[in-house]
């Protein structure tokens, strides 16, 4: 509980009008996209990286935890208060500046994504990072969780494009990792890099100086649709190998997937097995030639249509039936155990055929889709959730599931991070001493363990 | 009409995603959750779970302009507007309502002769009240009136007021309707503040080759009192346009108002399907109605005569409740085609004006600030004339550019043909 000298001392740090007690308001930042609730004591919405220190200050001198939180669309509870205490939301820093010369955007935490992204095109340049949830995320969060997205097998992902942070440490300090505007830097430690993607325990990040590119002329993309998501992974490996260009997105749906979207925006692919989605960015003639190399290639493996989109607006289309697949999938179970496993590209028809094993040795529905191109699978396990048998073979499925992906030189996670849903099994991908070196370095980042606590690793070993 | 309990399983549906906060206008200038769909359902899910919840539960669910943009990207299709209609009418009729707002909202929908008296005195007097404006013909409050509240341009009531008017009383039945029988439901927009729509409305039909009956005896369309959770006003008015519609037989029923007409086509049913014996009733009004818009486009191949387009340049902003509702966005910018004006479109036309929900007057410095990036972009078109096809849209819009200093006409689509 929140003593009455502490509510009064944020009430002054931010102002009466950016914090609040409410029940309402309480119940607000509760959630996340993972569906869990755990109800904070208080909701701050500071509006500088100053407000932030002295809020982390006071947070540290009286064991108050603080969970960062941008625009709560994370899938593993990064933004939850699991213990209560402070929610610190980034909303209200929302500035953005764009160095146009030297190709750098800088961003207050709470800036969305996309708008971020829209102001650099309006000056001809290029942010790629681009989370399913860009339209909605921020860019804290983005780093927080080194968010990836589709264009990530071109691009790469948030940490490619973060040159430099500026970040509240939990016990107050406010540093800048780097210099911010110069793309190179190896003056001491990779600060910026450890930051990125530490899931708000190490640090609240409160701006951030963000690389540019320029913005490619054209984009072009093709949806084709196979018999069977085999054949359809079997392509997408075909593309990279055989297409000689590298597609600014890759991505691969199977058949629950479409049926469930379908209804949503009834596009007429509910009855298919798998699709794929291929774009290619890059000068006009150029991106015309790459959709032609890949339309053929996609022809020669099987596909049972290949329909290339005509004009902006279908792509945009496309791209929206794409993002709404994984909130759509509420259609298909009322539970969904959520994975984002990464396997190396070579292996995705290997995992294909192990999820469907799985699929049928637990009796359990598995939606799959993803940004195949880098060989990043989201692997949806759908469960009745009044149904606890069935939700018991949902979990062994995810078990299942990050073992084959271990066993195929995968990760666990490519873009949702550790977060609470998959703490359990971090011991699984990360030996003994590894983990050790982590916690270390979280006790020396955060002795009180305030900031964001229980989160990525499980109690033991972990603050104080 | 449905309880909020039996929304229980379209509440659960939301999944938190958050996909409606990259579109709600509320949450665009409060940035705070409980200013988006995912904040909302929440809460309205807790309070169905029989959670302690306060003041600001009513304060959030009121704030929300029923736009609609939320439902229409919603990958679950959760319909909130209409969830949130159903939580105010369940926290009215478990609270009550603010004595004054009820005694308003009763006496402008359900004029006795008193009010229109009332009303009458005040129009008159209402230079004590308000100060003319120079540009728009309209007026601003001087200081803060009840409802009005300070500073807010409002037009001119109309003296008399539209249904009133004798040669529109002439029209309550008509000898010779035309191509079609048909019949013209007013709104209070219409009918209180903006007669000319009405009037253009009746030459526009004409000139198409269709003489529109105006019954007397309709009544507001119930929407106003719905929105503040008052279900049953909101049921009253809604039979009573029915009986007097019904008489007539018409192939068709026009409004020239957006939310009118997304009331009468659509919250009608939600409202009045469950009444005894109303289904089939409620179905054979429905189905007649249409927008002014829809109706010149889709049913009379309404033609313009050829002009230079000298007239200036004209934009379009897209009312909620008729492209969300309605579907129903290509209409109005084909008819403007046929105007003697250049068309040119603005960013984010479908972005609320602001008004909706009675947001304007729960919260009129939140409704004018999401009017306000209405202004900038109409600005930034370059525009003289602002059409659009809402009369609430054009209250707010010409209060919002008075504000923001920006020198265009905001106008009904039909006064340009």
């Amino acid at each position: 509980m929140l003593s009455e000298p502490v509510k009064r001392e944020l009430t002054r740090i931010v102002a009466p009008e950016n914090i609040s007690f409410q029940p309402e308001d309480l119940l607000c930042y509760s959630y996340d996209a993972t569906g869990r609730r755990y109800l904070p004591e208080c909701v701050l919405f500071p509006h500088t990286a100053e407000e932030v220190s002295l809020i982390l200050k006071m947070a540290n001198a009286e064991g108050i935890p603080v969970v960062p939180r941008g625009a709560g669309t994370g899938f593993t509870g990064g933004s939850l208060p699991l213990r209560g205490g402070i929610v610190l939301s980034t909303e209200r820093m929302t500035t953005i500046e764009i160095d146009t010369d030297n190709m750098v955007g800088v961003a207050g935490a709470g800036t969305v994504t996309w708008d971020f992204a829209q102001k650099a095109e309006s000056v001809g340049l290029f942010y790629p990072p681009d989370p399913t949830s860009l339209k909605v995320s921020t860019i804290g969060g983005n780093i927080a969780e080194c968010a990836g997205g589709p264009r990530g097998l071109k691009y790469g992902v948030t940490k490619d494009y973060v040159l430099a942070v500026e970040v509240v440490l939990p016990t107050g300090e406010l540093i800048k990792t780097a210099p911010g505007k110069t793309f190179k830097g190896v003056v001491g430690y990779n600060l910026t890099g450890l930051i990125t993607g530490s899931e708000g325990t190490l640090g609240v990040v409160t701006r951030a100086w963000l690389k540019l590119l320029p913005l490619p002329e054209e984009k072009r993309l093709l949806v084709a649709t196979f018999d069977t998501l085999e054949r359809a992974g079997k392509t997408v490996i075909e593309i990279i190998k055989a297409g000689g260009f590298l597609p600014s997105a890759l991505e691969l749906i199977d058949g629950v997937c479409l049926k469930a979207v379908d209804e949503y925006a009834k596009m007429g692919l509910g009855g298919v097995g798998a699709a794929i989605i291929v774009e290619a960015d890059g000068r006009r003639e150029v991106v015309d030639l790459d959709m032609e190399e890949a339309r053929d290639i996609c022809h020669r493996m099987g596909a049972s249509s290949v329909d290339v989109a005509k004009d902006e607006k279908r792509m945009k289309e496309l791209w929206s039936l794409r993002r709404a697949i994984s909130p759509a999938l509420k259609r298909v179970g009322s539970l969904k155990l959520n994975e984002d496993v990464v396997v190396p590209r070579t292996e995705i028809v290997e995992l294909i055929r192990g999820i469907e094993g799985i699929s049928r040795k637990r009796d359990v529905t598995i939606a799959s889709f993803g940004h195949a191109g880098d060989g990043n699978i989201h692997v949806n396990i759908m469960v009745n959730k009044d149904d606890p048998e069935e939700v018991e073979r949902g979990e062994a499925s995810v078990g299942d599931l990050f073992e084959l992906t271990l066993r195929l030189g995968g990760t666990i996670s490519g873009e949702h991070g550790v977060g609470i849903t998959k703490s359990d099994y971090i011991g699984m991908e990360l030996n003994r001493d590894t983990l050790e070196l982590m916690m270390r370095l979280k006790r020396a980042f955060d002795p009180n363990n305030i900031l964001n606590p229980g989160k990525i690793f499980k109690e033991e070993g972990v603050g104080v | 009409m449905k309880e909020l309990k039996d929304y229980r399983e379209e509440i659960e549906r939301c999944v938190r995603c958050g996909t409606c906060r990259s579109v709600c206008p509320t949450l665009d200038t409060v940035r705070r959750e409980s200013h988006c769909a995912r904040g909302r359902l929440a809460m309205i899910e807790a309070y169905l779970n029989g959670e302690e919840l306060g003041e600001r539960y009513l304060k959030y669910i009121k704030e929300c302009t029923l736009c609609g943009a939320c439902y229409t990207s919603c990958p679950n299709e959760i319909n909130t507007p209409e969830i949130i209609l159903s939580a105010r009418a369940e926290y009215v009729k478990k609270k009550g309502m603010p004595a004054f707002t009820s005694f308003t909202l009763k006496s402008l929908l359900e004029p006795a002769p008193l009010t229109k008296l009332a009303l009458k005195v005040a129009a008159k007097l209402k230079s004590l009240f308000f100060k003319s404006t120079p540009f728009e013909s309209g007026l601003v409050s001087r200081f803060s009136l009840p409802v009005v509240g300070e500073g807010r341009l409002v037009p001119e009531p109309a003296d008399p007021f539209f249904l009133d008017r004798a040669h529109i009383r002439r029209l309550a039945t008509r000898e010779d309707y035309g191509r079609m029988k048909v019949g013209f439901f007013v709104g209070c927009g219409v009918n209180y503040l903006l007669p000319s729509i009405g009037e253009h409305t009746i030459r526009v039909l004409e000139k198409a080759g269709i003489n529109v009956a105006v019954p007397q005896g309709q009544v507001c369309c119930g929407i106003p009192a719905l929105s503040m959770g008052d279900s049953e006003t909101a049921k009253r008015v809604m039979m009573k346009n029915i009986e007097v519609f019904e008489q007539y037989g018409f192939d068709r029923i026009v409004t020239s108002c957006a939310t009118c007409g997304h009331t009468l086509k659509d919250i009608f049913k939600v409202v009045l399907s469950d009444e005894q014996g109303m289904k089939e009733r409620v179905e054979a009004f429905t189905s007649k109605i249409r927008d002014i818009t829809e109706f010149l486009v889709d049913e009379l191949d309404y033609r313009g005569e050829k002009t230079d387009k000298r007239a200036g340049v004209v934009t379009y902003h897209d009312p909620c409740h008729l492209r969300r509702f309605q579907g129903i966005s290509e209409q109005p910018r084909k008819l403007l085609e046929e105007s003697p004006y250049e068309f040119r479109g603005m960013k984010n036309p479908c972005r609320c004006c602001g008004l909706g929900g009675g947001v304007s007057f729960t919260n009129y410095e939140l409704s004018m600030k999401i009017a306000g990036r209405k202004a900038e972009n109409i600005k930034k078109s370059g525009a003289d004339v602002v059409a659009t096809a809402c009369p609430g849209c054009i209250v707010q819009l010409k209060d919002a550019l008075y504000h923001h200093d920006v020198k265009a006409r905001v106008v009904h689509v039909v006064e340009l043909l």
